[in-house]
């Protein structure tokens, strides 16, 4: 059985008379380990697949299951829970918290989760070093640079030991360099962990760290393939960018 | 999650919006000292009144005979007491007392070539100790002496308002025991000023002596008035005293009326009271919604890591809880430097404020506001309970919202 399965999804916004099929009766799996961009035009439906497979909302039909939990029948409480235990966020404005320093957010989920304080300490300064923020612990989000704010976030996703991580366009506001810098960090913690990396983005960079791929159009799932083990190849790199601003240009 | 990283939260929730939290806990500790004022400020009048109305008034007990009727203030010598030399034997006796003497009252009207007045005549002891508050309370000219055969003692402000003096010369008329009219002229020998309004416009005192000849009611009194060391004292002390024929009242019978208009007045001031608490909770309510707007991205944010919403509306109710113990600690050095100030320099009303106060008032022009710790103690648990309470409706709206409502800009 997949980690993560998603059986005709179909999420609809209804604004006044307008209807709008986020998502369209999608069916698809995630599997544990995996490092996958979700890429199309905008409004295709990729937030909302990422917020119904992070248990931030609830589908109009069909299921989300997370390791064969039907997570639709579960209360907030359960859902709060699994999100503690199994989802970490990368959000594109990285989302940490003002009023605690780079130590503290990053413990934040462990301390939800309830891990015992010296397990919190190791797992919290393990991961702030391997984004490489080691001298940077006691620093508040307004006396970090944006990238590494976002490598802040990326351990703070990393923290509970996620069956997967959903990141939501996590370069748009990074320069090259911080964008690159943060796709490595996380595919190496992919590698490392075992941790499911999904990003939705318009990027080609991160496409191009991908080794799954799956296209989205008006709520459907119109291609997902398989494009390699994620190393950075000249020869296929073009590729990549070409299928993501396929999407873009839609 | 442990509940000190909540608090830890809450007190840099309330931390990061410096201006917003000392406005908030302004409003808290303002809103205590206002009712820690307006409390002490109340229980100030009502002592004062009580004590002034027994100072001057009722004393803390007195003995009539039964017949007397308060209103008719008769004058006939069934209604009132005879032997007093007996009974002030035995009134001397009593535990706890202070002073005792004999008064002789009656309705008069005061005149002078062109204008007069209805008053009372209160015929006193001049010697006892009991009329001491009177003695001292002379603003001109002197106080009476026992043998004085013509000479009255006139508040200021009627004084005033008759444009007399002292020496001045007036006419009293009072009804005498066998109701025929009885007219005497008399000298103003001193003015008094008890600062009790309604006293200094309608009393005028004679030596008890003199006041008996002219109502020929020799060798009675209309009452006996004990002062004691002690008002708890009084009902034992009148117990004692009880005997046939006799009507022996405490203060808190003789001040009756003045007592159950306390009582309906309570019922005022608790609706006061509610409606400070009421706006420090919307100031509250208002101020951590706004709180709770500002931070629904974090909301989401840490909702997204997992946080419940119990926790969420913890975390609220923790930041309220802060303020509210910080406004209480402030409300509570504001209201009580303002009642330490009141107790001791006290609060000038003016005359006018105080007539207004009307006849069951004895209230004094100047106010001094009474310490009542409990009031304090109450007072601040309220305050700390409303501030809680009316962060119950933003802390729930906060954790009502579902996470993604809270995300949807990120
Ligand atoms: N809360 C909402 N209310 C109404 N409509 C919504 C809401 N959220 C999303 N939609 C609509 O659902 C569709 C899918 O939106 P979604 O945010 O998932 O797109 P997206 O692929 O993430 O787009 P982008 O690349 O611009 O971020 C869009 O048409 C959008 O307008
Ligand atoms: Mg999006």
């Amino acid at each position: 059985m997949q980690a993560i399965h998603l059986e005709k999804v179909t999420k609809i916004y209804q604004i006044g008379e307008i209807e709008t099929r986020a998502l369209d009766g999608v069916t698809i799996d995630f599997d544990a380990g995996e490092f996958t961009a979700l890429v199309g035009p905008s409004g295709s439906g990729k937030t909302t697949m990422l917020q119904l497979l992070g248990c931030l909302d609830k589908a109009d039909s069909g299921a989300v299951f997370i390791n064969g939990t039907d997570v639709g029948t579960l209360s907030p409480n359960k859902r709060a829970e699994l999100r503690s235990a199994e989802i970490g966020f990368i959000f594109q404005f990285f989302a940490l918290i003002p009023v605690l320093d780079a130590y503290e957010n990053v413990e934040m989920p462990l301390l939800l989760a309830g891990v015992p304080a010296k397990e919190r300490k190791e797992r919290v300064t393990g991961l702030l070093e391997a984004v490489g923020l080691a001298d940077r612990m006691k620093h508040r989000p307004d006396q970090m640079s944006g990238g590494q704010q976002q490598r802040v976030a990326i351990a703070r996703a990393l923290a509970p030991r996620p069956l997967m991580v959903l990141a939501d366009e996590p370069t748009a506001n990074l320069d090259t360099a911080n964008g690159e810098q943060a796709m490595e960090i996380m595919q190496k913690l992919n590698r490392e962990t075992r941790t499911a990396f999904i990003f939705a983005t318009h990027d080609p960079r991160v496409v191009s760290y991908a080794r799954r791929v799956v296209q989205m159009r008006d709520g459907r799932i119109v291609d997902d393939r398989i494009v390699g083990d994620g190393a950075m190849g000249d020869g296929v790199t073009s590729e990549r960018v070409a299928v993501a601003s396929v999407g873009a240009a839609g | 999650m442990a509940s000190g990283k909540l608090w830890s939260l809450a007190l840099r929730g309330l931390l990061r919006n410096r201006r917003r939290s000392i406005l908030s806990l302004l409003a808290v500790s303002l809103g205590l000292a206002l009712l820690i004022f307006i409390n002490a400020f109340i229980a100030g009048v009502i002592d004062d009144s009580l004590n002034n109305s027994i100072r001057l008034r009722t004393g803390h007990i007195q003995i009539r005979a039964e017949s007397y009727r308060d209103e008719k203030v008769s004058l006939q010598w069934q209604d009132l007491l005879s032997d007093l030399d007996t009974l002030m034997t035995r009134v001397d006796s009593s535990p706890n007392l202070v002073a005792a003497a004999p008064v002789l009252w009656a309705g008069g009207v005061l005149g002078t070539k062109d204008d007069s007045a209805g008053l009372q005549v209160v015929g006193i002891d001049v010697d006892s100790d009991l009329y001491r508050p009177i003695r001292e309370s002379v603003v001109a000219g002197a106080f009476l002496a026992a043998d004085d055969r013509n000479g009255i003692l006139v508040g200021r402000r009627l004084a005033d308002s008759m444009g007399i003096g002292v020496d001045s010369t007036i006419s009293l008329t009072v009804v005498d025991s066998d109701g025929v009219p009885q007219d005497a002229f008399f000298t103003v020998r001193g003015l008094f000023s008890t600062g009790i309004v309604t006293y200094d416009e309608n009393s005028v005192f004679l030596p008890l002596g003199k006041a008996q000849a002219l109502t020929h009611t020799e060798g009675h009194a209309s009452a006996v008035v004990m002062l004691l060391d002690d008002p708890e004292a009084a009902e034992g002390v009148a117990v004692g005293l009880r005997g046939p024929g006799l009507s022996v009242q405490t203060w808190a019978d003789l001040n009756g009326s003045f007592l159950s208009t306390l009582q309906t007045a309570q019922g005022f001031y608790l609706i006061l009271d509610l409606i400070v608490m009421l706006i420090t909770a919307v100031v509250i309510a208002n101020t951590l919604l706004m709180s709770v707007f500002e931070r629904f991205r974090e909301i989401g944010i840490l909702a997204s890591l997992g946080m419940k919403g119990r926790q969420v509306i913890q975390m609220f109710l923790y930041e309220a809880t802060l303020l509210g113990l910080a406004g209480v600690g402030v409300g509570v050095l504001l209201g009580g430097a303002i009642v330490w100030y009141l107790t001791r320099y006290g609060l000038y009303l003016g005359d006018d404020a105080a007539s207004a106060a009307g006849e069951t008032y004895a209230m004094s022009s100047t106010i001094y506001a009474a310490f009542v710790p409990s009031h304090f103690v109450f007072l601040s648990l309220a305050t700390l309970a409303v501030t809680i309470l009316a962060s119950l409706y933003p802390a729930s709206f906060a954790a009502r919202k579902e996470p993604v409502d809270a995300l949807r800009a990120l």
